[in-house]
């Protein structure tokens, strides 16, 4: 099981200088707005994939007018303490450290210590483009596999020298075929792999989205997910060959994995269009726990959940079903955000698990 | 920073070309040279400009040399010159030659090909090594780039380029360094170590 129990913040946004403790599984988060909530979730993510889940850039991230920030976290994997501490220098430089070791690869972190973050805006996900849904695979995806972010990497990075290829091959007006074909060939091959990944993970993952809708929303709105890609029309090679022109004319890499997408459909119409604000966030919540779900299968102890201003989100029945499930988890820690004090209370008091209260 | 001399000036400012020196750094050698006698920094000067003036690359593969062939190639009886090591820059040469382990010739690319640094192979000496390797009737092509994608791509690319050959093509061994430890390796070189591995009999010379 994972376990935060301390953590302390130094110069992180609205926070000079603070430590908290977690005695219970269950933690309830108050304040008005603008009170820190979210920092603190953020705080709490931070330390487990190195960055901040609003992708904002490090220097963001340093409380107003000052420079350098700490962030120090005592969790407890499997009954052993861990430590893990980040630190941007006064110069912008981070480190990263567990038990006193220090990263040399940040990637390397990713995966060990999980959590999953449920936030307002991840919206986007559901209606915005497709970039946002491939990022939500990626992560899952590079958290059970180490070797998954590095061909992923390794791909992009082909992925940017093909295209300056031939962004510079428009500029002459002849291409070096020789070293086309060579980064065809890099691609297909990270390409492939990273496919047949995908491929595999979405099968289960899939039904489990399902799943979970259904039990949220208590009803089958007969939502379900289709995986595209490129890849299911052919080997990539024998692709990136046929898009020779294309690519050549809009001097970019018109196929591959960077243009999957997840599909989602309710009944014969699209999802994106036709569903309201309370299925969106029904599905939503059942995509966030499904990655928890496969997460907590494969490593074998329940990610940190936290959930950032949910209460807004779904009708009181809803909410309770879904704090009821996962609040008795065996082994699981929640932290929950509300600028209510009185409705968090009561509606933690429902589920019946210990909990505590943490007022900012 | 106020100077009380032009002539001063202009060195501070040449010396603070060079990398890793700055303006004070610049100072301070300038200074050090004013103390010396002229005869001593006429020679520092004239060391400078000779080597840059006389240092030529050798036209077989591109090492620096006193002599139009370097003497890596002009060695006919020590070297073996039908083994070429292809490396990114000097540097390398310099840190292979270091090793006393490689008795065979070298061939500077003079960089790596990474498009979105402007590279292309037009700008290394791919040309002059295909060229080399056909007409030399190379025996081995031996590569030490930098185990990294755009090493990978620039490997592929010269193995392409040399098509249909009896030259044998290989790279350094890629895996755990030696007086390394194994707990600390990263994931990606530990599973290329028991991918690769060796037979005890080869390991142990």
């Amino acid at each position: 099981m994972l376990q935060l129990q301390q953590i302390s913040l130094v110069q992180f946004r609205n926070y000079i200088q603070q430590q908290f403790s977690f005695t219970e599984k269950v933690v309830g988060v108050c304040g008005l707005n603008g009170s820190g909530k979210t920092n603190l979730l953020d705080a709490i993510y931070y330390l487990g994939f190195t960055k901040s889940y609003f992708s904002r850039n490090d220097g963001q991230n340093v409380h107003h007018g000052m420079a350098g920030l700490r962030l120090q976290g005592q969790f407890l994997l499997n009954d052993e303490p861990h430590e893990i501490v980040s630190i941007l220098r006064e110069n912008n430089r981070k480190e990263f450290s567990l038990n006193g070791e220090e990263y040399k690869k940040f990637s390397e972190h990713i995966g060990r210590f999980p959590c999953v973050m449920i936030a307002p805006d991840d919206i986007s996900m559901i209606i915005g483009g497709s970039e946002e849904r491939r990022k939500f695979v990626d992560t899952i995806l590079s958290q059970i596999d180490r070797n998954y972010l590095q061909h992923l990497i390794e791909y992009n990075k082909v992925l940017q020298q093909r295209n300056s290829l031939l962004k510079q091959a428009a500029d002459q007006g002849n291409i070096n075929e020789e070293l086309l074909s060579v980064f065809n060939e890099q691609l297909s091959k990270n390409g492939e792999w990273i496919y047949a990944q995908r491929l595999f993970f979405m099968e289960s993952f899939l039904v489990l989205v399902g799943q979970f809708y259904a039990r949220i929303a208590g009803k089958d709105d007969q939502v379900f997910i289709v995986y595209e890609s490129d890849l299911q029309k052919g080997k990539m090679l024998d692709l990136l060959l046929a898009s020779r022109q294309k690519d050549s004319v809009l001097q970019r890499t018109t196929i591959g994995i960077h243009k999957d997408d997840l599909l989602i459909k309710m009944g014969e119409s699209n999802f994106k269009n036709d569903a309201s604000q309370g299925q969106r966030k029904s599905l939503l919540f059942a995509l966030k726990l499904a990655e928890w779900q496969t997460l907590k299968t494969k490593k074998g102890f329940s990610p940190i959940l936290l959930l950032d201003d949910v209460f807004e989100k779904l009708d009181e029945k809803r909410m309770h079903n879904l704090l009821k499930w996962v609040c008795t988890d065996d082994d699981g820690q929640v932290f929950i955000t509300d600028t209510h004090p009185a409705r968090l209370k009561q509606q933690l008091k429902e589920v019946g698990a210990g909990f505590q209260l943490i007022e900012l | 920073m106020q100077l009380p001399s032009q002539l001063l000036e202009n060195a501070v400012a040449e010396f603070a070309k060079l990398p890793g020196i700055g303006k004070k750094t610049a100072l301070r050698l300038v200074l050090h040279l004013l103390k010396q006698e002229v005869d001593e920094v006429s020679h520092f000067g004239e060391t400078i400009s000779k080597m840059r003036k006389e240092v030529q690359f050798c036209k077989r593969c591109s090492n620096i040399s006193d002599t139009q062939v370097c003497s890596i190639c002009s060695n006919t009886t020590g070297r073996n010159q039908q083994l070429i090591c292809v490396v990114e820059n000097i540097r390398d040469v310099i840190a292979i030659e270091s090793t006393q382990q490689y008795n065979g010739t070298y061939h500077v690319l003079g960089g790596i090909i990474s498009p979105l640094d402007g590279v292309g192979p037009d700008q290394l000496n791919i040309e002059t090594l295909i060229s080399r390797v056909k007409e030399e009737e190379t025996k081995e092509l031996l590569f030490a780039l930098n185990p990294n994608i755009q090493g990978d791509t620039t490997i592929y690319y010269i193995q392409r380029k040399l098509g249909q050959t009896n030259c044998k093509v290989t790279t350094i061994a890629r895996g755990i360094s030696f007086g390394g430890e194994l707990e600390y390796a990263d994931e990606m070189t530990l599973a290329r170590s028991i991918t690769n591995r060796l037979p005890i009999e080869q390991y142990v010379r």
